[in-house]
Order: C-alpha cells, then structure tokens, then sequence
C-alpha cells in the first residue's frame, strides 16, 4: 500500500512539468508543501482527499473555504504556501463563523488543523498569512 | 476530538525530513475573533474541496455499525441516455455504486460496474482518460485491494471531472456530482431509516452540500435546465434540500429520513430510465 502511494505521488511530481501548462509553478509549489505535509498524517490512517484549492494570502488577506463534514468522521486540514511566505496558519469555525478548537501545526509555511466535528455539516476553513510577502498557497484535506 | 498524540506522531514522522525542523506544538488552539458576515458569504464552495467524496460518508456510515452493503446493490442501469445531462447525472450514480461495492468487496460487482462506467463514460466522449482506470479497477478487484480501489473510484472521478472540464463541458461536472450525491443520500437515508439512531440521523445534515449543488443547476445554461431530466431532479432537489437542512442539535425522525429514501430512491429510479416521467 504504501509503496503504491509513494508511487502515485512520484508520478505526480514526475507529470508536474505538465500540469504547468495549466498550473502555475507556485501553485505546483504550494501543492508539494501541502502534500508532504498531509503524507504524515497518511501514515496514522488518514486518507488524502483527491482534489485541493489553490489561492493567493497577503499578510492581513486571509482566505475563507467552506467545506462539508461528517460527524463521526476526523479530519486534518494541511496548508503549504510557497516560501515567500514566513508563516501560515489554518483555523476552523461553524457555519455561523464562531471559532472552533483544533489542534494546531504551524511550521514556516505550512500549517494544519485537526478536527473531529461533533455534528455533520457546513463548516468554515479560513487560510492566513501572518509573516512574509504575498504568497500562493494550497490547502488540502484528509479524513478517516 | 483527535486524540493529542496523532499530531505528536505525525510530527514525527514529519521531523525526519529537514522540512519539520523547529515545529512548534501547543494543545488546542482556537481563532481570536469570529468571521464575519462579509467573510462567510465571501467564503469559496468548490466541487473539488466543499463537496464530500462518497468515501468520507462511507467511512462515518462504517463507524456506526457493521452494514450489509450488498443489500444496497442496485439492478444495473442502462448506459446510453437520449441526452447528455441524463448521462452525466446516471455516471455520478454509477460511481457512487461503485464505492458501495467497494465496501461489500465485491469483486464481481466492481468490475461490472467498472465496465458500466467506462460505457457510459464513453458515450460522454471521456473513455480515453478513463480507459486505464478501469482496467485497473478490474486489477485490483481481481486482487482484492480494496483499499487501493477506494482511491482508484476517487481519482477515476476526478479525471472523468476534468476530461469534462478540458472537453468544454463543465456544467456535466455539476450533474456528475449530483447524481453522485443522491445515490449517496438514497443509500444512506434507506440504512439510517432500517437502523434508526440519532447519531445515524444527524448525519443527513448536509444544508451546504445542497445549497452547492441547487445553485449549481441553477446555474445551469437554459438548454440544460430545460431537459426533462433536470427539471425533474432540480423540483425535487427543493424537496430533498428541506429534510437535509435541519438543526444540528435536532436529528430528524425516522418517518421523515423514511421520506428522505422514498424522495432520493424515486428520483434515482425515475433518472435512470430512457425517458425520465
């Protein structure tokens, strides 16, 4: 299992000069810290969601996404920003936009929140860059 | 919540790369100030990340008890449709049957599956970035790697979304997913009903996903709407959207999920003939 994962993730980075067409280097960039990122959480059994959300942070910009969750269900939100980034950060709140506890990661430009919801449905993932120059950035999920 | 030492030991694993170097670890944290309404209305819903896969619902459903899954099985549909809109919506229906398969693990059943969704993808001018995944999912089903084919179904998902998009056709995204999403809701709705909890119902709680997807068809070109088979589906999209959109702390009783199934299960049903009442 691990091994065709690791395959699968070579292939990516293999294939990434052809997503350039469409993809910016920095959104590929921003993807790659994103991905290295969630890999740790793969290995405690969490599965890496297959789609991702590609932005720009300024410090004082953040970036608001909504997402559907299940309760039941935990989930890890990773945040890679390409380096001219100097700190990122990732936070949760209800649908109402009241703050929600996580537990946090934050390293440089990468940064994650953990989450078990306590019922199902909309909630709120706001990105932000609190150091640095304007950044793109690249948020992902995995769940289990 | 997650327990505290998934981070401790995802950092871990990240600490062996120079990338982890001067992580910082504290106990839960939690935003300093609400959003605001400006925020919250300005918020991104994409396909890719607000819509959840089949697998994340599957994988909360799992926690709830062991499921027959097979009894989910449905009669194989037929994969040619007089339109486009009615294939697309019949392909997220055919994806969503394939991860129910996945989780009875059921090789037979995936591969028939598998060749009903390069059928029918290819009648929507995708066959050629599917052809590989299907004979792969064929591969893993033969061999039993049912993990591996949860993450083939969404990747094959995927790629059929994007050869859609490449091939100018991105309101079919909108239809594959929704089509996707009914079964989904079908299925789960018909379990929770059988097997009624208030944890099994609470997680039919899913205003977002359909306000997403309502605006979506909404969204759709007149040509698209007009088709019988969105029409249909989009009248009953209201329905379906007012028994999802309950109070988190208020689970719906089990004559109004029974309702749930009846509404989604009908709308399934109805999609899948040639010519849709």
């Amino acid at each position: 299992m691990k091994r065709f994962r690791t395959l699968l993730l070579s292939a990516l980075f293999a294939f990434a000069p052809a997503f350039a067409a469409e993809k910016s280097d920095d959104e590929v960039n921003a993807r790659k810290v994103a991905l290295d990122l969630a890999g740790a959480f793969s290995n405690d059994g969490f599965k890496l969601r297959d789609g991702h959300w590609n932005g720009s942070l300024a410090p004082g910009k953040g970036a608001v996404i909504q997402v559907n969750l299940f309760a039941g269900n935990e989930y890890w939100f990773s945040l890679g920003a390409t380096t001219k980034a100097k700190k990122v950060s990732v936070s949760i709140f209800d649908e109402t936009g009241k703050p929600i506890e996580y537990e946090p990661y934050q390293e440089g430009a990468s940064a994650a929140a953990g989450f078990a919801p306590d019922a199902s449905g909309p909630y709120l993932i706001k990105v932000e860059e609190l150091e640095g120059e304007p950044s793109v950035f690249c948020l992902l999920y995995s769940y289990k | 919540m997650i327990r505290s030492n998934l981070l401790a030991g995802g950092l871990a694993i990240l600490s062996l790369s120079a990338f982890a170097v001067g992580a910082e670890e504290t106990g839960l944290a939690v935003a300093a100030n609400p959003l605001g309404k400006a925020e919250i209305d300005a918020a991104a819903r994409t396909d890719a990340l607000s819509i959840p896969t089949p697998g994340e619902l599957l994988a909360a459903l799992g926690k709830l008890g062991k499921l027959d899954w097979t009894s989910k099985f449905r009669a194989p549909i037929a994969t040619s449709f007089p339109s486009r809109a009615q294939m697309a919506l019949n392909l997220g229906g055919l994806i969503a049957d394939g991860y129910i398969a996945v989780e009875a693990e059921d090789a037979q059943q995936v591969k028939n599956l598998g060749k009903d969704i390069l059928a029918l993808g290819k009648n929507l001018g995708v066959s050629k970035e599917i052809l590989d995944r299907g004979k792969s999912l064929t591969e893993f089903a033969d061999n039993k790697q049912w993990d591996v084919l949860k993450e083939e179904l969404e990747a094959t998902q995927n790629e059929v979304k994007e050869a859609m998009e490449r091939n100018k056709d991105p309101d079919l995204v909108r239809l594959v997913t929704l089509g996707g999403w009914i079964r989904g809701t079908e299925v789960l709705s018909g379990w929770v009903s059988e097997h009624y909890t208030e944890a099994g119902a609470k997680l039919l709680r899913q205003p977002g996903i359909v306000g997403f997807l309502s605006s979506g068809v909404e969204a759709l070109p007149e040509k698209i709407r007009s088709e019988n088979c969105v029409k249909k589906t989009q009248a009953k999209l209201k329905e379906i959207e007012a028994a999802v959109s309950f109070p988190r702390e208020t689970p719906p009783t089990q004559a109004s999920i029974k309702q749930l199934h009846q509404l989604s299960a009908d709308l399934m049903k109805d999609l899948a003939r040639k010519d849709p009442k």
